[in-house]
């Protein structure tokens, strides 16, 4: 039971602590407490800046591998938000993020050219592959082992589930691409379309037996929980390009450009890109990404 | 209905609350239960209602141990009434409903006691909406409707203004005149007991001080007890 | 904020739209979540009256879990159930994962502590009055609970309002257990989030706007017939 004195007691708690939480906070919002400001410009310059990435970046567990070498080397803090590559750029286009990492070449371009982002990097690549149940039984190994485009077909022509992304992400992007080339509109009961990220596709790949389109690397970071094989690899036509862009600082005056620019500089340097190949291999023996900075 | 009260002894907590040695109640008694505060009249009124159990012995219905069956030949009004969220007429029906009597039967005597206790007006009325008073007017016609042979009231005019005492006390009388039910009646109101009971047991730490006709209780009383209860409430 | 107003004008142009997809959208939520609401309110009535009125060991224990199970995070019990019907899981041959069936129980796990808690308080409160009178006027046992839910009602009505109120807005577990299928186990709010995801807020504010309809003309509804 709580008495009338405890409960008095407590309120009076929470207002304390409520008015404690706001005067932090306008402290903080005011750009005008300048002795703060300078100490900190004579020591070194923390900042932090927004990354919007998608979520097949995040799941592969490369930016938790990279961004602490980097905030060591700069000083700089990059604050990680993963959605799907469409409300990444979106996200980029509304000024709410500094800095764009995702995989969708041509949306990226566009990007660009309508002023969003100042310039777009080639970072590195890493691959999709087609992965389903280990047994395997469109028997799609023997068939196309490295045809994607035959591969799709065998699916929709045996009517095989194949758990697509259906969220606008690159990776969806890509499948799409794939159906089209092929003169195929997938839908029928074999066709689930999931609207979820990357990590959640797999798993009902998995609990449904079905066949999916993933990138590598988050597929070989969920591998041990899943009971699905690679089907298809190594079809050039599953290269994908991951592309860095700093977003146009007149978007928001919270942009921060030059530590943006200082993170773009990193990760296209010798220590970037090496760090870059040598993710994974020591848990997966070979790398998830492959850097190819120009 | 005759009660025979045999051995019965109540424990709250390890306390001695009640503890009766031998009472019978005969047919068509109206039983005044007499006493000060915390002598266990109320305990005593709800053991025989069957709302609490008895620590030990018991308590014989005409005879025989209690049966469920005989939940529909009792009724007991409390001092502080739960109505129905419904309006008075539903309220006073509900135990007629119970017995599925037919709807007509059940209009006539509903309308039957309204007009008897002079609440016409409050029939179709919401439950919460009513005074003190003429909530308990509506539970009494609620226990009285069907006609019950054992009633037992509980302190039921406690509270209640003068005026509408009045009404529930004259109901109670013609009821009883009626159709001779055992009534029992909690109350530590002695002018109330002398205006309606026969008889009348005096309660003291739970135990009957006595029993017997009431002006038999309280002219000749050779208990000190009751003796000083009665004086004092007489001063009163 | 521009998004905000084109929402709202576009939440009312999905409602008469007559979209099939859409409609299929809204009709589901309303299935699984009436469905839930409904199983949960023929369990959770009796057993909130039961543990209300009724005294038995461990019951403090019992009321306390039951308030913990109100505050339960929605993922927590989505992974639960479907860790249980997972293919691996124990009832992995029942074939219920990413099921409109699984999305009810998880639905109803959520809902039921709810309505028991409401019940429990109200019958804690008043059940043993009603109880008494009951007998008094000679009710028996079925008599009796038929008017504890009438005089409970209104406790019954509240419950059952918020019970559904967490259902139809609830979003972690049925994500987790149904998937959110495209024409299959897509409600309302798997939409909304798959939407953001996408950074389509024009449309993910106009499902917000037909869900907070939808509720409120069920919710006036259910306020009529208290």
């Amino acid at each position: 039971m709580l008495k009338f004195k405890n409960l008095r007691s407590s309120l009076l708690l929470i207002c304390l602590l409520i008015v404690t939480v706001i005067s932090g906070c306008s402290t903080k919002m005011n750009p005008t407490t300048t002795t703060i400001h300078n100490e900190t410009n004579v020591t070194e310059k923390q900042s932090s800046i927004i990354l919007s990435t998608t979520t097949s970046t995040e799941n592969s567990g490369l930016l938790d591998f990279l961004l602490p070498v980097f905030s060591e080397d700069t000083g700089i803090e990059v604050k990680v938000v993963a959605v799907g590559t469409g409300q990444a750029l979106k996200m980029g286009e509304d000024g709410e993020a500094d800095l764009l990492l995702v995989h969708s070449k041509t949306s990226e371009e566009k990007f660009v050219e309508e002023g969003h982002g100042i310039e777009r990097f080639d970072v590195m690549y890493n691959d999709f592959v087609l992965v389903g149940p280990k047994a395997d039984p469109l028997n799609i190994t023997k068939e196309a082992p490295s045809d994607i485009l035959n591969a799709f077909s065998i699916i929709q022509e045996k009517q095989g589930i194949f758990i697509s992304r259906g969220d606008d992400s690159g990776t969806h992007k890509v499948e799409l691409k794939l159906w089209s080339d092929m003169n195929i509109e997938p839908t029928g009961n074999w066709y689930v379309s999931a609207g979820q990220g990357m990590g959640a596709v797999l798993q009902m790949a998995d609990e449904l037996m079905g066949y999916t389109l993933t990138d590598r690397a988050t597929y070989l970071s969920m591998k041990n929980t899943l009971e699905l094989d690679i089907i298809v690899e190594g079809d050039k036509k599953l290269f994908n390009q991951y592309g860095i862009i700093a977003v146009n600082p007149e978007k928001n005056d919270k942009i921060d450009l030059e530590a943006a620019e200082k993170f773009i500089d990193w990760i296209l340097s010798q220590k970037g890109q090496s760090l870059i190949e040598s993710f994974g291999k020591d848990i997966f023996g070979q790398s998830l990404f492959i850097p190819n900075a120009k | 209905m005759e009660l025979q009260i045999k051995q019965l002894i109540k424990n709250y907590e390890n306390k001695l609350t009640l503890n009766i040695k031998d009472l019978i109640i005969p047919s068509s008694t109206f039983l005044g239960i007499i006493g000060p505060n915390g002598a266990g009249k109320s305990t005593l009124a709800k053991i025989i209602a069957t709302l609490e159990n008895a620590t030990s012995g018991e308590i014989l219905y005409n005879s025989n141990p209690f049966t469920p069956q005989l939940l529909n030949d009792m009724t007991l009004v409390f001092q502080k009434p739960y109505l129905l969220r419904t309006t008075v007429y539903n309220n006073i029906a509900y135990p007629l409903t119970l017995r599925k009597i037919d709807g007509k039967e059940i209009n006539k005597r509903v309308c039957e006691i309204l007009e008897e206790m002079d609440i016409v007006n409050l029939k179709d009325q919401k439950a919460w909406t009513l005074s003190g008073g003429e909530a308990q007017k509506v539970a009494l016609a609620r226990g009285l409707i069907f006609q019950p042979s054992l009633l037992i009231l509980d302190e039921f005019t406690a509270n209640i203004d003068p005026s509408s005492m009045m009404v529930l006390e004259k109901t109670i009388k013609r009821f009883y005149t009626k159709y001779s039910p055992t009534i029992i009646m909690v109350t530590h109101n002695l002018q109330q007991a002398r205006r309606l009971c026969s008889h009348v047991a005096f309660i003291n730490k739970g135990e009957i001080e006595e029993f017997g006709e009431i002006n038999e209780v309280i002219f000749n009383s050779k208990n000190t007890a009751t003796k000083n209860f009665i004086s004092g409430e007489i001063v009163l | 904020m521009r998004e905000m107003i084109n929402g709202i004008i576009g939440g009312f142009k999905i409602l008469i739209s007559l979209d099939k997809e859409v409609y299929e959208i809204i009709f589901l939520s309303l299935y699984v979540s009436l469905t839930s609401t409904l199983l949960a309110t023929l369990v959770s009535v009796p057993l909130g009256i039961f543990i209300g009125t009724k005294k038995f060991i461990f019951k403090n224990a019992v009321v306390r879990f039951i308030y913990t199970m109100m505050s339960l995070p929605p993922v927590i019990v989505g992974l639960i159930v479907f860790l249980f019907i997972s293919r691996k899981g124990p009832f992995g041959q029942l074939g219920l994962v990413f099921t409109p069936t699984a999305m009810i129980i998880a639905q109803f796990i959520l809902v039921s502590p709810i309505i028991v808690g409401t019940l429990y308080t109200a019958s804690k409160e008043k059940g043993a009055d009603i109880k008494r009178v009951a007998k008094t006027l000679g009710a028996n046992k079925t008599q009796t609970l038929i008017l504890l839910i009438k005089e409970l009602r209104f406790s019954i009505c509240t419950g059952i309002i918020s019970g559904f109120g967490r259902a139809i807005s609830e979003v972690g577990a049925v994500m987790i257990v149904g998937g959110n299928i495209k024409g299959h186990t897509r409600v309302m709010t798997t939409t909304i989030a798959m939407l953001r995801n996408m950074g389509d807020y024009e449309n993910a504010i106009a499902i917000g706007i037909v869900l907070l309809i939808l509720s409120f003309v069920i919710n006036s509804f259910l306020y009529h017939f208290q």
